[in-house]
C-alpha cells in the first residue's frame, strides 16, 4: 500500500481505511458482536419474554385449601365431586360453598369478601382455572381418578397443602393459565403436575400396547380426548 | 391385568335402518343438527352447500303412475372400515391426521381443530357424508345458548360428519367408570338420531356383540370374504332383507338398510338408480 | 466506533442462534397456533351440570310428552319422553328444534302497540299495565255500547284452562262468538253427535288396529298425534297388519302403505259408501252388531245399494270396481280393522257426508267403542269452576246468534264455522286472537285480510311475530311452552283421555306473560260480574286448585292417562248407534262438495298436502326444518308444484321452471316439479309456506296455499269442504 511513500495528509477515513483490512481484533470484533448478539437474545427469550408473555391476574379473592381439608371428610371429592351421570363438577358453585358460608365462620378478609359481595348477592365467584382446557379436550376425571386411580395431585399438584391459592398467569396471546405450558418456559417439568399440554397425556396415552386403536397414529384414537 | 385395546374383542359400533318403517319425516335429521351444533343458514336450498350430517334421500323406482313407488333413505356417515381394518376412504387420504379410525370401536372421527380444510377426505367419500363450512356459522343473537358443551362448533374452513355421537359414548363411559365398571351397556350408548326416529326405524348398537339388537337384525358375517371382483369384504350380513350401500367397493360400511322390497336393495348397489333430482344441480345427490 | 455492515451481520446472527436456543420461537409458535384455533366469533359453550327435566311438547295438538336436557339454566337438547303413553321416547322434527323457537329471533319480546299502518311492522313497546289497560278499556267502551257480543275470540282449540280461561272471559263479558280454528274434528264432533248421541272428540285405536283404511289421512305426515301413529304404524310393518291409503297422490303415507288407492280428490265419500255397498251385499258386516246395536240400518243399506254399486262409482273414484270389493271384503274380513277419516293433518273439516260414511263403514264392521276401533271420548271434565255469574248485559248479548251461524236452526249439528270470519266481520268491533295464527292458516288469504281491515280492534297473544301479530294493533305476548305451565288435554284422535304437564324448562326469557294471567288481569280491570267470574290470584293458582287430585301425577310423570277408555252407551233417542234417519238421510242426499272453478278455464285441479317438515298450523318452521326441506319443494324463495310429467308436457312445461299458477281465488309464481306419483290433472302444494311475517329463515320462501284455495261450504253441514280447486299453470 502507500506506507512507503511520501506521506499524503493522512485524514481520518484514510486511517480507518487503513485499519479494516487487517485490523488487530478485527475477527474478535465480529466475535464480541455475535456473543453480544447471542447473549441479548437468550436474556430475552429466557427472561424479558416470559415476563412479556404473562400478564398476572388476580382471583377474586384468596381461598385456603389446607384449611378447608381439615374440616371435611372427603379429602377433594368433598367438594369437587363427581356427579351421578358422571361428569365432574369442578370448581365448586355457590350453592356448596353457602351450605357453610351463609355467614362469616372466620375473621379473613378473604372470607369477608366472599360472604359479602357472592353469597349476599347471589354471584358465583368468577374464578380464573388454571387447568381450563381449549374447547377441543374432552377430559374424564372418572376414567383417571376412578378408572385409573391417579391421585389428584398427580395432574393438580399439591393443592391440598397450600394455604393460598397460586398466582394466575394468563398467556396473553392464548388465553390460558401459565400452567398449562408450565411454569419454566422452557417447557421442560420435574413433577408431573408441571405441565397439561397434550404431550403431558399422552406419556400415558401412546403406551405401547395398551392405548393403541388408532389407525393412523398406533396410539389412542383421537375422539377419546377430543371432541 | 391391561390388555391393549385391540387385543380384546373390539366393539364395532353399527346401525340397521328399517327402510320398511322409515317414513322420510327427517327427525333424524333434526335430532342430529340439535344434538351436534349444527349451524344453518338463511338459504339451505342449495344441498351442495347445505351441511346434513344425516342426509335423507328419496329415491324411487321409476314407474309411472299409479304404480310409482318411493323409498327414503337415512344416510349417516357410513364409518367404513375400508379394507384391512382402518382403511377408509376418508381415513386414508387426510394429509392432517384430523380423521382417524379407532380399531377398538370401529369410529371414524374427525377432529376439528387438525383439519385444514383441504377437503381431500370430501373427494374420497363415496357417500357425500362429509360437509365443509364454507363460511363462519353464524347463530341468530341469541341462539348460541343452545348450543351444547359436548360438542366443539367449528369454525370456516373445517370438514365435518357424523360422528356416531361419539361424545355420547365418552359420556357413558365417564358414567360406567363412576359406577365402578369397564363396559358401557348398549342402551347407555344411543346415537341422537337413533333415539329420536319416531318410527323406531334406526337401531344402533355393537355388531360385534351378540346381544346386541343390532347384531341379532343383520347377522353380520365377521370373517373376510371376497367378492366377484376380488375385493375383500367384511360384515355381509346374512339378513336376506339387509344391503350396504355401493357395498361392492369394498368400503365395508357399518350402516346396514333393510328392506323387504328388491327395487331398493338393488338400488343401493347402484344396479338400478333413480335419484330425486334437482335438474339444475351438478350431481344427482338430489333430496 | 462505528458500527461496521458485517458487525451488524455478525450480531444479528448471534441474536438469531440466541433466539432459537431460547423458547421464544418455538414457545410462540405453539401459542400463535392456539391463537389462530381460538376466534372470538366461534362460540365455546360454556359447561355445567346436566340434567333433565319433563314438560309436554304443545306445538301441534299431539301432545308428546318431551324431556329436555339443561346445562345449567340453558336448555339445550329436547328429546322424547321414554314411557310416555303417546310417543314413548320418540320425538317428532317439529318438536325436536323448538329450542330454536325459545331462542329465536321472531320472539316477542315485550307487550307492544301498533306505530303507523297495520302491516307496516312499526311497534311501539309498552309497559303490561297500559297493555292490560288498553284492551280492557276498549272492551268496556264496546260493552258500555250495549254490543258485548260484537267481541270475538279464534283459539285453536276450546278443551284445557288457558282456552276455557278465554272461553270464559268472552261468557262473562256476554259474547257467544269464540271461534275454535277449523279441523276435521269439527265434522267428527258432528258424526258422533248424529249418530251417537255424544258430545265429544273421536279417538282412534291404532295401536291395536290390524287393517287400517284410511281415507287420505296423512298418518305418516303428521295426522293426529304424529309420534303415536308413526310408532303404529312401524307395529303395523312388525305384526304385519295392512294399510291402505286412499290418496289421489304418493304422500310419504302413501309410500308406506301395502296398498295405494290413487283416487280422485273429491270422491272419497263415494267410496266409502261403495265399499258399505260390497260390505252389505257380501253379508260381511259384523252382524251381531248391527242386530243389537244399530238403528236404521236397513234404510243405510238401501241407500248405499241404490245409489253406490262399485261399478257405479269406478268412474268417479278412478279406482275399479273389483278393487273396491276386494278391499272392502279384506277390511271387514280383518279381526280389528279402522276406518281414519280427515285429510292430511285434518286441518279442514271435510264434508259430513264423508265423516258420516267413513263413520258407518266403522260402524258395519262393529269396532265402535271397542279395542282397535273408533272410540266416542267423553268430553274432558276436570275443569270444575263455579258457574259465570252474568249481568244483564252479558245475558243478553248471549242471547244473539253467533255471528259464523253455528248451531243455528239451519245449521244445528256443528258448533264452529271459523272460515267464515271474511263474512262476519262487519259485525266484530274487537278480535282476540291466541295461540293460533288466522292470516296465514285460513283459506282465502286476501279475503281474511279483508276482514281484518274491517275490525277496529284487534289483539294478538302470540309469542312470535306472525302474520297475524303483524295485523294487530296490541300484542300481548304469552310465554311460549317451555316456559309456563299449562294442562294439556289431548284431542288429537287419542284413544283414551290423555292430559299432559306443561312446565317451565327456563325462566321466561323476555317481558312476556301466561295467556291465563292476561285473561285474568283483563278481567279484573273490567270489574263487576267479569272479574268476579275469576276468583283465582293468577294462572299457576288457578291451574293448581283446577287439576287438584291429578297434580301430584303430573308434577311427577309429566301425563295422566285415564284407565278406562270408551263410553260404552250410546245417547240416542233409540239407545243404538244411528245409521240412518231423516237427519242424515238429508245429509247424504246432499249435494257433493263443488269444486270451485271446475270448468275448462281451470282444467288442472290443484290440491294442498301435508308433510311433517312443513309446519302449517299457528307454529311457522323452524330453520332446522326448513334445512330438511328438499330442493324439489323450495328453491331460493321459490316454492314447487307436483304436477304429473305427462301433463305437464301437454302444457309444455319442463321439469324446474317457474310458472304461473292461477285459480278463481289468487295467482303465484311457482316452479314445476315432475312427480310421476301424482295422478295426471292435479296439481299439489304443501301447505305451510308463504309465510310474510317471521324472519329470513321463513319469510318469502314459497307459496301460501290458502293464499289459491278457498273455503266452499258443505251444503249439508256449512263447514268447510274444500278439498281443492280448479287451477291453470301456464
Amino acid at each position: 500500500m502507500s506506507s512507503n511513500e511520501d506521506p499524503k495528509p493522512k485524514d481520518v477515513t484514510e486511517v480507518a481505511h487503513a485499519s479494516s483490512p487487517s485490523p488487530p481484533g478485527g475477527g474478535a470484533y465480529l466475535l464480541l458482536f455475535f456473543i453480544i448478539g447471542l447473549a441479548l437474545s437468550m436474556v430475552v427469550g429466557w427472561a424479558v419474554f416470559p415476563k412479556a408473555l404473562y400478564s398476572k391476574k388476580s382471583q377474586p379473592f384468596d381461598f385456603n385449601h389446607k384449611m378447608h381439608l381439615e374440616q371435611v371428610d372427603e379429602s377433594c371429592e368433598s367438594c369437587h365431586l363427581f356427579r351421578a351421570d358422571g361428569t365432574f363438577s369442578g370448581s365448586p358453585r355457590l350453592a356448596q360453598c353457602v351450605g357453610c358460608h351463609e355467614e362469616v365462620l372466620g375473621e379473613s378478609e378473604d372470607e369477608a369478601i366472599f360472604v359479602e359481595q357472592y353469597v349476599a348477592q347471589e354471584r358465583e365467584v368468577p374464578w380464573l382455572i388454571y387447568a381450563r382446557q381449549p374447547d377441543c379436550v374432552f377430559f374424564s376425571h372418572a376414567a383417571h381418578v376412578k378408572g385409573a386411580k391417579l391421585d389428584c395431585a398427580v395432574c393438580h399438584g399439591p393443592t391440598e397443602t397450600t394455604e393460598s391459592l397460586k398466582p394466575y398467569e394468563e398467556n396473553r396471546i392464548t388465553g390460558y393459565s401459565r400452567d398449562i405450558w408450565g411454569h419454566s418456559i422452557s417447557g421442560l417439568k420435574h413433577n408431573t403436575w408441571d405441565r397439561m399440554k397434550m404431550d403431558d397425556c399422552a406419556a400415558c396415552h401412546e403406551t405401547a400396547g395398551i392405548h393403541d386403536s388408532s389407525v393412523q397414529t398406533g396410539r389412542d384414537a383421537c375422539f377419546v380426548c377430543h371432541k | 391385568m391391561k390388555e391393549a385395546q385391540t387385543k380384546h374383542r373390539p366393539k364395532r359400533f353399527g346401525m340397521a335402518i328399517d327402510l320398511d318403517k322409515c317414513t322420510g319425516c327427517g327427525a333424524c335429521m333434526v335430532a342430529c343438527f340439535s344434538e351436534n351444533n349444527v349451524p344453518f343458514r338463511e338459504d339451505e336450498s342449495d344441498k351442495r352447500r347445505s351441511i346434513t350430517w344425516m342426509k335423507v334421500y328419496k329415491i324411487t323406482n321409476g314407474e309411472k303412475f299409479p304404480h310409482t313407488e318411493v323409498c327414503y333413505i337415512p344416510r349417516p356417515c357410513q364409518h367404513c372400515a375400508g379394507q384391512h381394518e382402518g382403511h377408509s376412504p376418508c381415513v386414508s387420504v387426510c394429509p392432517a391426521t384430523a380423521t382417524d379410525y379407532s380399531r377398538e370401536t370401529g369410529i371414524v372421527s374427525q377432529i376439528y381443530t387438525r383439519c385444514f380444510g383441504c377437503r381431500y377426505c370430501m373427494g374420497a367419500c363415496p357417500y357425500h357424508a362429509r360437509y365443509f363450512n364454507w363460511w363462519d356459522p353464524i347463530w341468530p343473537k341469541g341462539m348460541e345458548r343452545y348450543l351444547s358443551p359436548n360438542v366443539s362448533p367449528r369454525m370456516r374452513g373445517i370438514v365435518e360428519k357424523c360422528s356416531f355421537c361419539f361424545h355420547r359414548y365418552q359420556l357413558a363411559r365417564n358414567k360406567a367408570f363412576n359406577d365402578g365398571r369397564r363396559e358401557v351397556e348398549e342402551k347407555e350408548y344411543q346415537t341422537a338420531c337413533t333415539q329420536a326416529c319416531p318410527a323406531g326405524a334406526i337401531t344402533f348398537g355393537d355388531l360385534n356383540n351378540p346381544a346386541h339388537a343390532v347384531h341379532q337384525i343383520v347377522r353380520p358375517n365377521l370373517h373376510e370374504e371376497h367378492n366377484a371382483a376380488g375385493i375383500p369384504i367384511v360384515g355381509k350380513a346374512q339378513n336376506p332383507h339387509a344391503f350396504r350401500l355401493l357395498e361392492r367397493l369394498g368400503t365395508n360400511t357399518k350402516i346396514y338398510y333393510l328392506s323387504s322390497r328388491e327395487w331398493v336393495r338393488k338400488a343401493g348397489d347402484n344396479y338400478q338408480v333413480q335419484m330425486e333430482s334437482d335438474p339444475h344441480a351438478a350431481d344427482a345427490s338430489g333430496h | 466506533m462505528k458500527l461496521s455492515r458485517r458487525c451488524f451481520l455478525s450480531f444479528v446472527a448471534g441474536g438469531a442462534a440466541g433466539t432459537a436456543l431460547s423458547p421464544l420461537p418455538w414457545k410462540l409458535t405453539d401459542d400463535l397456533s392456539i391463537w389462530s384455533q381460538n376466534w372470538p366469533w366461534t362460540p365455546v359453550p360454556p359447561d355445567g351440570e346436566g340434567t333433565y327435566t319433563l314438560s309436554t311438547c304443545t306445538l301441534c295438538p299431539g301432545g308428546c310428552g318431551i324431556s329436555v336436557r339443561k346445562i345449567d339454566d340453558r336448555a339445550i337438547k329436547i328429546e322424547g319422553a321414554k314411557g310416555h303413553p303417546l310417543n314413548d321416547g320418540g320425538v317428532c322434527i317439529l318438536g325436536l328444534s323448538g329450542l330454536q323457537l325459545l331462542y329465536g329471533p321472531t320472539r316477542i319480546q315485550a307487550p307492544m302497540k301498533r306505530v303507523g299502518d297495520r302491516g307496516q311492522g312499526r311497534w311501539q313497546t309498552i309497559s303490561w299495565k297500559q297493555a292490560i289497560a288498553e284492551v280492557a278499556g276498549k272492551l268496556k267502551e264496546i260493552r258500555d255500547q250495549g254490543a258485548p257480543q260484537s267481541v270475538a275470540c279464534i283459539a285453536p282449540k276450546d278443551v284445557g284452562t288457558v282456552a276455557q280461561l278465554l272461553s270464559r272471559l268472552l261468557s262473562a263479558y256476554g259474547s257467544p262468538n269464540f271461534l275454535r280454528m277449523p279441523s276435521v274434528e269439527d265434522a267428527y264432533e258432528a258424526a258422533i253427535y248424529l249418530t251417537q248421541g255424544a258430545t265429544g272428540a273421536a279417538g282412534v285405536d291404532v295401536e291395536n288396529a290390524d287393517f287400517i283404511l284410511s281415507f287420505g289421512s296423512a298418518i305418516l305426515d303428521g295426522y293426529g298425534s304424529p309420534v303415536r301413529m308413526f310408532k303404529a304404524n312401524s307395529k303395523m310393518k312388525e305384526l304385519h297388519g295392512t294399510v291402505v291409503q286412499v290418496e289421489s297422490r304418493l304422500s310419504n303415507t302413501a309410500a308406506k302403505a301395502d296398498q295405494w288407492l290413487a283416487v280422485k280428490p273429491g270422491s272419497e265419500a263415494d267410496l266409502a259408501m261403495a265399499m258399505a255397498n260390497v260390505i252389505i251385499s257380501q253379508v260381511a258386516f259384523d252382524q251381531d252388531f248391527i242386530a243389537n246395536k244399530v238403528d236404521g240400518f236397513e234404510a243405510f243399506a238401501r241407500m248405499v245399494q241404490d245409489k253406490y254399486a262399485p261399478e257405479t262409482v269406478a268412474q268417479k273414484t278412478g279406482i275399479d270396481s273389483e278393487t273396491i270389493s276386494k278391499i272392502a271384503l279384506q277390511f271387514a274380513a280383518a279381526r280389528k280393522p279402522l276406518a281414519l277419516c280427515g285429510k292430511g293433518k285434518g286441518q279442514t273439516p271435510g264434508s259430513l257426508k264423508e265423516a258420516l260414511a267413513i263413520h258407518a263403514l266403522n260402524a258395519l264392521v262393529g269396532n265402535i267403542n271397542r279395542s282397535g276401533g273408533v272410540q266416542a271420548l267423553a268430553a274432558y271434565d276436570y275443569i270444575n269452576w263455579p258457574d259465570i255469574e252474568t249481568d244483564s248485559v252479558a245475558a243478553a248479548g248471549l242471547q244473539k246468534m253467533r255471528l259464523d251461524g253455528a248451531g243455528s236452526d239451519s245449521l244445528p249439528h256443528v258448533r264452529y264455522l271459523t272460515h267464515r270470519l271474511a263474512n262476519i266481520a262487519d259485525g266484530v268491533q274487537a278480535l282476540l286472537v291466541a295461540e293460533t295464527n288466522p292470516c296465514h292458516s285460513l283459506p282465502d288469504t286476501q279475503a281474511v285480510k279483508a276482514a281484518f281491515d274491517k275490525i277496529p280492534f284487534v289483539v294478538s297473544f302470540s309469542s312470535f311475530m306472525d302474520e297475524t301479530a303483524m295485523n294487530a294493533d296490541l300484542i300481548l305476548p304469552n310465554h311460549i311452552y317451555l316456559e309456563r305451565f299449562e294442562d294439556v288435554p289431548v284431542t288429537a284422535g287419542v284413544a283414551r283421555p290423555t292430559v299432559g304437564l306443561c312446565r317451565p324448562i327456563v325462566n321466561p326469557l323476555y317481558n312476556t306473560q301466561h295467556l291465563g294471567d292476561s285473561i285474568m288481569q283483563i278481567a279484573k280491570a273490567l270489574g263487576g260480574t267479569i272479574a268476579g267470574a275469576f276468583p283465582w290470584e293468577d294462572y299457576e293458582t288457578c291451574l293448581k286448585m283446577t287439576l287438584r287430585d291429578q297434580w301430584g301425577t303430573l308434577a311427577k310423570k309429566g301425563v295422566w292417562m285415564a284407565p278406562n277408555a270408551t263410553r260404552t252407551g250410546f245417547e240416542t233417542a233409540p239407545g243404538k248407534f244411528v245409521m240412518m234417519n231423516d237427519d242424515m238421510g238429508a245429509i247424504y242426499m246432499a249435494d257433493d262438495v263443488a269444486l270451485q272453478g271446475g270448468d275448462d278455464a281451470y282444467p288442472l285441479v290443484l290440491i294442498p298436502y301435508d308433510s311433517i317438515r312443513l309446519a302449517s298450523r299457528y307454529i311457522g318452521d323452524t330453520p332446522f326444518m326448513v334445512k330438511t326441506v328438499s330442493d324439489t319443494v323450495i328453491k331460493g324463495q321459490h316454492g314447487f308444484v307436483d304436477i304429473n310429467p305427462e301433463t305437464a308436457k301437454r302444457l309444455g312445461l319442463a321439469d324446474g321452471q317457474l310458472a304461473k299458477l292461477t285459480t278463481p281465488v289468487g295467482e303465484a309464481t311457482v316452479g314445476v316439479h315432475f312427480e310421476y306419483g301424482i295422478m295426471p290433472g292435479v296439481v299439489a302444494m304443501p301447505r305451510g309456506l308463504g309465510h310474510t311475517a317471521y324472519d329470513a329463515f321463513l319469510a318469502g320462501k314459497g307459496v301460501n296455499v290458502n293464499q289459491l284455495i278457498g273455503p266452499v261450504e258443505d251444503p249439508a253441514s256449512g263447514l268447510d269442504a274444500a278439498w281443492g280447486i280448479g287451477a291453470k299453470l301456464a
